[in-house]
């Protein structure tokens, strides 16, 4: 007889002979293996046969129901599996069972779990239009035409403005500069921006420029009007028309 | 004068708690200052050949393009990034061509795909690319940030605002990918480019590292390693003993300024002279 046995912590607490009638489990008292245990919901998850082979499912539960480790929303048991619910686990015994055609279960194909696919077209294209329904609603897309520039406010440059183009814009005294500083002793790199889906971000180089008069900590996000600071230049960053 | 880098590489590819078979794979080309890392997916030992066969073709492909220009680009260049950046992409959708009509020939491993991340240096330049959910990091003066967007269905969502993060993170839905290199015809290659500082480090990583360990665990490990293949090894132990539920693979580049000895200079200096 085939059985399911309910452990926490190494020692069992209960055993539910398997029948052709669904397990269920959870925190709720009306299921065949209660769990009081706050991480378990009240109808978290069941255990039935399909087709010859025992199923577990989880029902939509908050912390899930993990099957050898792997969480799981619906998957084949065999013999030997462990579900772990919460912190309680339930051991699947099929040790003792005659009844069902051993070799014809397990020829089957070993549950695969987790595995990683991807969206065929039809899903692409939704989640596509989803995107640009959420693009249009922030507007981004009145941005999307104005042009990013950098204008020289004093300092020794290479040209008074630029017009940014490109992923990595360069500050300093490098060939791969946008913006060339002049004079002795510069740093190759200075400081970069960098463009992110979202904006433009300030990043240091050789020197930790300021932003608005602030020292940046990181990657910081440009806005309209930003003066930043950086190797005696000073540049603010505005969207023309 | 150009600011010179050194390099130091660290990795490791492990088969981590759960699977049966590691169908991750990543390879280094340190003299072209290449390093390429992959996820294969496809059930049985599919996943493995599409991540081998990806890996493969990117590195040849851009020995081939260091040897003779005339080598074909593959792909759209983007005005966006240099010539270098546009070369990394082009290796990949070769890539995705590759792998795709190996796929169609065989029945077996129809559907077989694998992610890319891809980095590049020249000079000062890094050079990103990348397809699916395998990442690239940027460490610097304390600070680590993501610098590619994953290719998931649940980072997609969190992009466009209709989930949480919180959520995503919780979702049973985190293996399944917006893009993927050989499973279809054609495929959408995201680059991006950062110059490098002394003291940063770059990391590659499949998601068997960033779904079992955190950021600021991530951070200290980089941080707190004498070496980065040091940092390799605890990184993927440290993804092993929170679960392993998936293989695990990263690439650590460690930047520092390069020291060269006044008689190496001397030498250098010779050897140009004549």
């Amino acid at each position: 007889m085939s059985r399911l046995v309910l452990k926490f912590e190494n020692s069992s607490l209960k055993e539910v002979p398997l029948g052709t009638r669904p397990v269920t489990i959870g925190r709720a008292p009306d299921n065949d293996i209660q769990i009081d245990n706050l991480a378990v919901s009240n109808y978290h998850a069941r255990v039935y046969s399909e087709a010859g082979s025992l199923v577990v499912e989880d029902l939509n539960s908050l912390n899930g129901s993990f099957l050898n480790d792997i969480r799981v929303e619906r998957a084949m048991l065999k013999d030997g599996d462990n579900i772990l619910i919460g912190k309680h686990e339930i051991f699947v015994d099929q040790a003792h069972d005659a009844v069902l055609p051993e070799d014809g279960l397990r020829k089957a194909p070993a549950p695969r779990v987790n595995e990683t696919m991807v969206l065929d077209t039809e899903e692409r294209r939704k989640l596509f239009d989803m995107a640009a329904a959420a693009g249009e609603r922030s507007q981004l897309s009145s941005k999307r035409s104005r042009i990013p520039t950098l204008t020289v406010l004093y300092g020794r440059t290479d040209q008074k403005e630029y017009r940014i183009s490109g992923k990595l814009i360069v500050i300093g005294h490098s060939k791969m500069a946008t913006v060339r500083l002049r004079g002795w002793f510069l740093p190759a790199v200075a400081a970069q921006i960098n463009k992110h889906e979202d904006g433009y971000y300030l990043g240091r180089g050789d020197r930790v420029p300021t932003l608005n008069g602030v020292s940046i900590n990181g990657l910081t996000k440009l806005n309209d009007g930003d003066v930043i600071d950086v190797s005696g230049v000073r540049l603010t960053f505005l969207y023309r028309d | 004068m150009r600011p010179l880098l050194h390099i130091e590489a660290g990795a490791r590819t492990d088969l981590g708690r759960v699977r049966k078979n590691n169908e991750d794979c990543y390879s280094i080309d340190t003299s072209l200052q290449l390093y390429v890392l992959s996820d294969g997916m496809g059930g049985e030992a599919h996943g493995e050949v599409a991540s081998k066969l990806a890996v493969q073709t990117i590195l040849t492909h851009c020995r081939q393009s260091e040897n003779s220009r005339a080598t074909p680009i593959f792909g759209e260049s983007s005005p966006d990034v240099s010539e270098r950046t546009n070369r990394l992409a082009s290796a990949i959708h070769l890539a995705n061509r590759k792998v795709f009509e190996t796929a169609s020939a065989n029945d077996e491993q129809k559907g077989m795909g694998a992610t890319i991340v891809a980095a590049w240096i020249e000079a000062q330049r890094l050079s990103i690319a990348h397809v699916g959910d395998s990442r690239a990091y940027l460490l610097r003066a304390g600070t680590m940030d993501q610098m590619t967007a994953d290719h998931s269905l649940v980072a997609e969502k969190v992009r466009v605002g209709i989930l949480t993060p919180q959520e995503a993170d919780a979702s049973e839905m985190q293996s399944v990918l917006t893009r993927a290199v050989g499973t279809s015809s054609t495929v959408e290659v995201d680059t991006d480019e950062q110059v490098l500082l002394a003291g940063d480090f770059v990391l590659l990583c499949t998601d068997g590292l960033t779904r079992m360990v955190t950021d600021p665990e991530i951070a200290s490990m980089l941080l707190t390693s004498t070496s980065a293949q040091e940092a390799a090894e605890r990184l993927v132990d440290l993804a092993n003993d929170n679960g392993g539920v998936d293989n695990v693979s990263v690439i650590v580049l460690r930047i520092a300024e390069k020291s060269e000895s006044l008689f190496q200079r001397l030498k250098i200096w010779k050897r140009h002279s004549g």
